[in-house]
């Protein structure tokens, strides 16, 4: 009984227990030898352990409040070390809560659905480029649908957009196009309503929609009879069937949906539909990727052409911050290692002050404090600066992350959630704890491991430090150096991609054209004569206003993304799986005016070319097939090998330009003349002052049919800063961490110098004292520092060679080893470091030998 | 309304202190015996309250034994210090204030 109460003693803190074990074992064995009893014996025994479940909890306590107390007063006292140390710990943890917090809602939260886990993206993909996947072509999609197990529902979509009519002025509104199982697979019941029938999804089905709740609660006053009731809109009416609930869209600020009306037994090559799915509950999407992936193989083997394309399951969530993935991760290994940086500094600066305090530490062990004792003091020392950095950095976080969102020019699309939530709160408790325990460890094993008896020795002396120290003081200020040298290495590659993506030579002035979008009522403007009429109108009227040089009408304003299709040139077939892609761009007379792109050979386009079979091509595509330059007259054809679609007559070669995104793979870009087959509704005009011609456009468009809708209104510059805007965010994101790592690593290295000087100022005095002259303790100190800043930057290099290495595939027409990185980052950290190193060798140089030798 | 400045077990050692030095077992039987077995504390609470009067300088450990007669060498030995005494005084005048006041309003039988 006794044995197991001692045990049970363990639960009270060392010293108490050290204290007063004995005592309370000896209390308890008097009782019990007092009571003859049994029962009562055992009922002493019980109220004996129970005591010590309620007091050993309180002795902790108390002991955490006196070392606090003892703490906070210490800290109170060396105000400038508190605050440099929770500065940097806030500045460190600030920046990882801010990083952890975008990490969250891009990576971690779950999709604002029901049961998210279980919405999948299917699609197929291409094994040998990459580049291609994502989507689906119809009739696979219907075989797969009628054969998959995995799913409780399935369904494919592809967005669009259109115009509510109204008196005001349309209102353009995204919609999608999806099958009947689509909706369905979100989990979640309309608001209203009913979702879209099998019967309805059909080719020339009727004409019936659903509302997204804003658009519901905009036009509509959230009238709860709105069901059955008209949707007038520039391509028709429909009849309202049903409102999602609030909150609701998918895909991304989709407000309006609609029966998608496909023919099953259309091409199987058309890829521009995405699917996704909701697994069954009993199914993994590993398992779901198996069996697709079969089905799809057998799809395939019963149809030609098999395009060897694989059916593929993943998670949506994956698929949709695809795109944002490694630049969260990027940005989480950057505060990282910024943090890393911080805690360093902080850890020197505790070891350096847990020197000075060598003498504290020595009276309060003679006074009877134990080792155990004196380490979970600077535990808790460590732990409140840690709280305090914590909470600072929370604030920093909460401050950054507004500004850091201010850099993102687009809308973000809906399912992203910035706010904090228990995951961000529990990362930054959790690393503000880490960290401390992390820095308050070194001088806590420092102490542990020097005797009492050394440390009384050196109490009585002036501060010292063991070389044990100096070594470990030596290697954290190397590492912090190469720390901040591969993340200045990191921001370094960063801006030049950036620079690469966004300084591009686009073949025309982005800051003189203006783009737009026209919605025109498609009821009244059918592809063919009508449409014809209108742009030819609208080319004539606008072109005539003040202000404006040229405008051009295209299917593809440039740096939007372009609808890629496969050619053959004639004479030169290839089979299905080594054709390419090129953009196809429908254009109208006046494109390349706009644009300024000369036609190098053969001629522009006229209005006598509208619905002919020709062709522009630009000059890669005319120098890589015809590099004697004979193109004008050559014949190219779209589609696969087996298409009926016409020959195309190339009529002129035009200057090389950027159509397509900032970062897509550069195709080849061909120029067709519009027809009855196409409605253009990309405007681009050409102007010296694109803010104030706008108005003027806007009315006139007015004038001409007040139905038409202007929509995603930017000037060609705008879109290469929305299309940068990721390689921006990075660039400027890991710039300010570096900044911020170098001028904490010039501060630690200041530190350390400093601090091995003040050290070294009797060694310094008694060598001027003998004669050396002030160019040799200079010597002595620029060598320490180059000792060590030679060491960080070997490391760093090598660091910085990783960095390159890891992150060579985001990086855009910029080497990993770029050479311009390799030389200006190191030329900026060692400039930060000899100006570190400047005060602290001056005051080597200045010690008074005198001075020096007399604190003996 | 002055609140209690001691707990019921602090007040209840400093009494059983104030006629002669005690250890531990020796306080916890005085307690025992003067409440009628009411008030019984086990060794985690005794020993955390001892701790923290000798913190407070309400009671000391003493050097030498108080009867090398009647004494047992293992045991540590206390003692009420002035402020000890001071305090447990003035918490008992409080206590017989409050009495006196519950007489006076009739809530307890006056004394004979």
């Amino acid at each position: 009984m006794l044995t197991f109460y001692r045990a049970c003693l363990r639960l009270y803190p060392g010293d108490f227990r050290d204290e007063y074990a004995r005592e309370l074992t000896l209390v308890l064995a008097d009782r019990l030898r007092d009571e003859s009893s049994p029962v009562l014996r055992l009922a002493i025994w019980l109220h004996a352990l129970l005591g010590i479940l309620i007091e050993a909890p309180l002795e902790h306590l108390r002991v955490l409040a006196a070392d606090a107390r003892y703490a906070v007063r210490l800290l109170r006292r060396e105000t400038s070390v508190t605050l440099a140390a929770t500065g940097m710990l806030a500045l460190g943890i600030g920046a990882a809560t801010l990083v952890f917090t975008i990490a969250n809602a891009i990576l971690l939260r779950p999709l604002p659905f029901p049961s998210a886990d279980r919405l999948v993206s299917i699609d197929e993909y291409n094994p040998a480029d990459r580049r291609n996947g994502d989507t689906v072509a119809y009739p696979n999609f219907v075989d797969l649908r009628g054969r998959a197990r995995s799913f409780e529902h399935i369904g494919v979509y592809a967005d669009g957009k259109s115009a509510i009519r109204h008196p005001d002025g349309n209102e353009p509104v995204l919609l999608a196009a999806v099958s009947e199982g689509f909706l369905p697979a979100f989990g979640v019941a309309p608001a209203l309503g009913r979702f879209f029938t099998a019967e309805e999804t059909v080719p020339n089905g009727p004409r019936v929609a659903i509302l997204g709740y804003s658009l519901f609660e905009r036009r509509f006053g959230a009238d709860p009879s709105i069901v059955g009731r008209a949707l007038n809109t520039v391509d028709g009416t429909f009849t309202i069937v049903g409102v999602m609930p609030r909150g609701f869209q998918f895909p991304n600020l989709c407000d309006l949906w609609v029966p998608l009306g496909m023919d099953a037994n259309g091409p199987r090559t058309d890829y521009f539909l995405s699917a996704v799915g909701r697994l069954r509950e009993d199914v993994s999407s590993h398992d779901a990727n198996r069996e697709v992936a079969m089905l799809m193989a057998q799809i395939k083997q019963q149809h030609t052409p098999n395009n060897g394309w694989i059916g593929r399951v993943q998670p949506l969530r994956d698929v949709l911050n695809a795109g944002y993935r490694p630049a969260v991760v990027l940005l989480l290994a950057a505060a990282a290692l910024l943090l890393a940086i911080a805690c360093a500094n902080v850890s020197h600066l505790l070891l350096v002050k847990a020197s000075a305090r060598a003498r504290e530490m020595a009276v309060r062990t003679a006074m009877g404090a134990t080792r155990r004792r004196l380490v979970r003091q600077l535990v808790t020392e460590g732990l409140i600066l840690g709280i305090i950095g914590g909470v600072a950095g929370a604030f920093l976080a909460s401050l950054g992350l507004p500004a850091l969102l201010a850099l993102v020019p687009i809308q973000l699309p809906s399912w992203l959630d910035f706010s904090a939530d228990g995951r961000v709160l529990a990362f930054a408790v959790g690393l503000s704890l880490a960290t401390s325990l992390a820095f308050a460890c070194l001088p806590a094993l420092n102490l542990s491991r020097r005797s009492i008896l050394n440390r009384l020795k050196d109490a009585g002396r002036a501060v010292t430090a063991s070389p044990r120290q100096q070594r470990l003081r030596h290697a954290l200020i190397v590492l912090e150096l190469a720390v901040a040298l591969t993340l200045l290495a990191g921001a370094s590659l960063a801006a030049r991609s950036f620079m690469a993506v966004r300084g591009q030579p686009l073949g025309y002035q982005a800051g003189s054209i203006l783009s737009m979008q026209l919605d025109y009522p498609g009821d009244r403007y059918p592809d063919g004569a009508a449409a014809r009429t209108l742009v030819d109108r609208l080319r004539a009227e606008l072109s005539a206003l003040p202000g404006v040089r040229s405008v051009g009408f295209t299917t593809g304003i440039p740096l939007n993304s372009t609808w890629g299709r496969l050619y053959t040139v004639e004479g030169r077939d290839l089979p299905l799986e080594q054709m390419s892609f090129a953009n196809h761009i429908v254009i109208s007379p006046g494109f390349f005016r706009t644009l300024e792109l000369p036609i190098v050979r053969g001629r522009d386009f006229t209005d006598a070319d509208y619905g002919l079979p020709h062709l522009i091509v630009d000059r890669r595509f005319a120098e890589a097939f015809f590099p004697s330059g004979d193109a004008v007259g050559r014949r190219v054809r779209f589609g696969p090998p087996k298409s009926r679609e016409p020959w195309h007559t190339i009529v002129g070669v035009a200057a090389d330009s950027r159509q397509g995104t900032l970062k897509a793979q550069a195709r080849y870009n061909l120029y067709l003349p519009y027809s009855k087959d196409v409605s253009l509704s990309s405007l681009i005009v050409r102007t010296a002052a694109p803010g104030t011609v706008l108005p003027d456009i806007r009315a006139r468009l007015r004038a001409i049919d007040r139905e038409i809708a202007t929509d995603r209104v930017f000037t060609l510059e705008e879109l290469a800063d929305r299309g940068a805007w990721q390689d921006r965010f990075l660039a400027v994101v890991s710039a300010s961490f570096a900044i911020l790592a170098l001028v904490l690593a010039a501060g630690g290295f200041y530190a350390v110098l400093a601090y091995a000087v003040s050290l070294r100022t009797h060694e310094i005095g008694v060598r001027m004292a003998l004669g050396a002259a002030a160019a040799d303790v200079r010597r002595m100190v620029v060598s320490q520092a180059l000792r060590l800043a030679g060491a960080g930057l070997a490391l760093g290099l090598a660091g910085a060679a990783v960095v390159g290495f890891l992150i060579r595939t985001e990086l855009y027409q910029v080497s990993p080893i770029d050479p311009v990185t390799f030389v200006v980052a190191p030329a900026v950290f060692l400039l930060t470091a000899i100006a570190s190193a400047i005060l602290p060798t001056r005051r080597a140089t200045r010690v008074d030998p005198l001075i020096a030798l007399r604190h003996e | 309304m002055r609140t209690f400045a001691l707990s019921r077990d602090t007040f209840h050692i400093l009494v059983a202190l104030a006629d002669r030095d005690r250890h531990g077992y020796s306080i916890m039987q005085e307690v025992s015996a003067r409440t009628g077995g009411s008030v019984r504390l086990s060794p985690s609470t005794l020993y955390s309250a001892i701790k923290r009067l000798l913190e407070e300088g309400l009671i000391e450990e003493l050097a030498e034994r108080p009867d090398p007669a009647h004494d047992d060498e293992r045991r540590r030995y206390y003692r009420l210090t002035k402020a000890g005494r001071k305090a447990a005084a003035a918490e008992a005048a409080h206590l017989e204030k409050l009495l006196a006041d519950a007489r006076s309003s009739g809530l307890l039988p006056k004394r004979s």
